[in-house]
């Protein structure tokens, strides 16, 4: 296996990209997504793979520049096994034969040889210009096993402008093994940027799509706010603090000495690869005009009530229906299932309304490893999301 | 909705300047006043922010021109293709950005998203900020070298994306096209992206524009001169 550079997504895609795959990233004309390739080309680079690198686009000095400052370290060529063919030699070959004629059979010689030459392992190329030189099929051809060894890697970025239709025709003609668009948006969130999991050939998973940032040259997943509601006392501000690496809540302790939430819960986790925060809302109803603001931008959220008390599933059932209104991935979470007097599921789908579609967690918001279940389900939920 | 004022008082006395979202093509023969007038319709007003886009001039160079037509530099932004060619180890700043060369579209979206967030979030003008949503001006100055580097399909489809990207921000677009050096059908399809034609001749060593698209804006020819950023329109 070939890794992305990237763990999150190595796991997505069951340990990386096997050997001898042809891989595309697509990229969304002003999405910063130039790091998914580099990324990957450090990671081959630095378990010692020879590389070759097809840069029509810009120069090697300004290319090797340009991913030392990307990803914070400086690339060296003569510290790794690496060969390029950069827009210099472009210049060259059209130089020599004119535009199209045999323009592709020059680049093929040089490709091949360079490939020999180096015993090269992973290709990678960027398509735009290639695209723009010689269209879609001889361009793709150029990047494929009729000129590069076959047992090779091929990993290709494009600047796509013709947006999904594009990558359809792509993936119906099976010319990649893996297509991974990287796209921004702007719901739920204002503006973010995500990667969609387009198509592999080695694994059967669905079409999935994650946020992410880019933080000190590195692509990390994020969901920036999943919202955990439920009645009072169902143990919300629990469950944050036991999610959570870094959090705090807003309580007042009540004359009696019992604690309640008044304004918010709010913790922070990084989590296989995704950095996640979590929001927790106050229970008592007299806070509702709070939860419009909470619930703003969430991209999912942790219905949690008290499976041992009836008398919430009321109020349960009108939280409920305030967050399927978002269109969002829900997980339903049964708190205190180590007290007796348990709510069976069917009961509590039928009272509040819970359709079949959404999973429902019988917890202890005691125990770190029910809480865990509950936000990789709902991480899940998340990233098969359509935006 | 915001206006943007363009500096040609036929234009901003008649409809109080452009709406926001629009994109405006200059369409001008070589050696016109073509650029200086791309410059007037750039220059950030207070509160507003600037981008241009250079294939023909270095960052320094852009900040000059903008500097004579009377613009504050801490709110003018270069997206420059030009330099790192001869300069591979130019960094990028906040407000000035480098691009190897102008076949590097991917590189040319990276940098103007960059600059949008940097303007969004304040980190642009040295702790000075304007208003907010911010207006923006962005300039290509030239859709024609563009050209020169890549296909007229897919310019056109990169430009649509700017166009529209420019609509979604409430922006204010500029671009700047030869028009003497491309056919009819290129001409017409990258007048389809506009909202707003000004198309400039010159006359016996005289400039003159005209306006088309606007309602209530005749489209006869007028005859300038710029001096120090601003147009001056003949009697």
């Amino acid at each position: 296996m070939i890794s992305t550079g990237m763990y999150g997504i190595d796991d997505m895609l069951a340990g990386g990209i096997p050997e001898g795959s042809r891989v595309l990233y697509s990229l969304e004309p002003g999405v910063d997504g130039q790091l998914f390739m580099i990324s990957t080309l450090y990671e081959a680079l630095e378990k010692g793979r020879s590389c070759l690198v097809i840069i029509p686009h810009t120069t090697v000095d300004a290319f090797l520049h340009d991913v030392g400052e990307l990803r914070g370290k400086s690339l060296k060529n003569q510290d790794y096994r690496i060969a390029i063919l950069d827009s210099v030699d472009r210049e060259r070959i059209q130089r020599r034969v004119g535009k199209g004629g045999t323009a592709d059979q020059e680049w093929q010689a040089r490709i091949k040889k360079l490939c020999i030459d180096n015993k090269v392992e992973v290709i990678f190329g960027y398509f735009d210009i290639i695209y723009d030189d010689f269209g879609l099929e001889k361009g793709l051809s150029l990047l494929s096993r009729a000129c590069c060894p076959p047992e090779s890697t091929i990993i290709i970025e494009h600047l796509n402008l013709e947006g999904d239709t594009f990558l359809e025709s792509l993936a119906v003609r099976k010319a990649f093994d893996l297509v991974l668009a990287i796209k921004s948006s702007f719901r739920p969130l204002p503006h973010f940027n995500y990667f969609t999991i387009v198509y592999t050939s080695w694994s059967p998973q669905l079409r999935r799509s994650v946020p992410f940032l880019v933080k000190n040259g590195h692509i990390v997943p994020y969901i920036p706010k999943i919202v955990v509601t439920g009645p009072p006392e169902s143990g919300k501000s629990r469950f944050v603090a036991n999610a959570t690496e870094l959090g705090m809540s807003v309580d007042r302790t009540g004359v009696g000495g019992d604690v309640t939430t008044v304004a918010m819960d709010f913790g922070w986790l990084h989590w296989k690869d995704f950095d996640i925060t979590l929001y927790g809302t106050p229970g008592q109803p007299r806070f509702d005009p709070m939860l419009p603001v909470i619930l703003r931008n969430a991209m999912g959220v942790v219905l949690l009530v008290d499976a041992t008390n009836h008398e919430q599933l009321t109020r349960a059932r009108h939280l409920f229906k305030t967050i399927t209104k978002m269109h969002v991935p829900i997980v339903v979470a049964a708190n205190k299932k180590d007290l007796p007097g348990l709510i069976s599921e069917e009961e509590l789908r039928k009272t509040i309304g819970i359709g079949k579609n959404i999973p429902v967690f019988l917890i202890s918001a005691q125990l770190k490893e029910d809480v865990r279940d509950v936000l990789e389900s709902l991480v899940d939920s998340i990233t098969r999301f359509i935006y | 909705m915001y206006s943007y004022k363009t500096g040609i008082p036929q234009i901003d006395q008649t409809t109080g300047g452009f709406d926001a979202g629009t994109n405006l093509l200059l369409l001008a023969p070589s050696l016109s006043y073509a650029e200086q007038l791309a410059y007037t319709l750039t220059k950030p007003l207070p509160g507003e922010y600037a981008i241009m886009l250079s294939t023909n001039e270095r960052a320094s160079e852009v900040i000059d021109q903008f500097k004579i037509a009377g613009a504050d530099k801490k709110f003018v932004g270069v997206i420059d293709a030009i330099t790192k060619s001869s300069t591979p180890s130019v960094s990028d700043t906040e407000r000035f950005m480098f691009v190897t060369n102008p076949t590097d579209l991917t590189g040319i979206g990276i940098k103007f998203s960059h600059m949008i967030e940097t303007i969004f979030d304040g980190t642009f003008s040295e702790g000075e900020s304007g208003l907010f949503p911010p207006p923006i001006r962005f300039c290509v100055n030239s859709v024609s070298t563009l050209l020169m580097y890549r296909k007229l399909e897919v310019l056109y489809q990169f430009l649509h994306v700017m166009t529209a990207r420019l609509k979604k921000i409430e922006g204010f677009g500029i671009y700047i096209l030869n028009s003497e050096a491309f056919d009819e059908k290129t001409l017409s399809l990258i007048k389809q992206l506009m909202t707003i034609v000004i198309e400039v001749k010159v006359e016996r060593s005289d400039n003159y524009f005209r306006v088309m698209g606007i309602r209530g804006v005749n489209a006869d020819w007028h005859k300038f001169t710029i001096s120090k950023g601003q147009v001056i329109l003949a009697l």
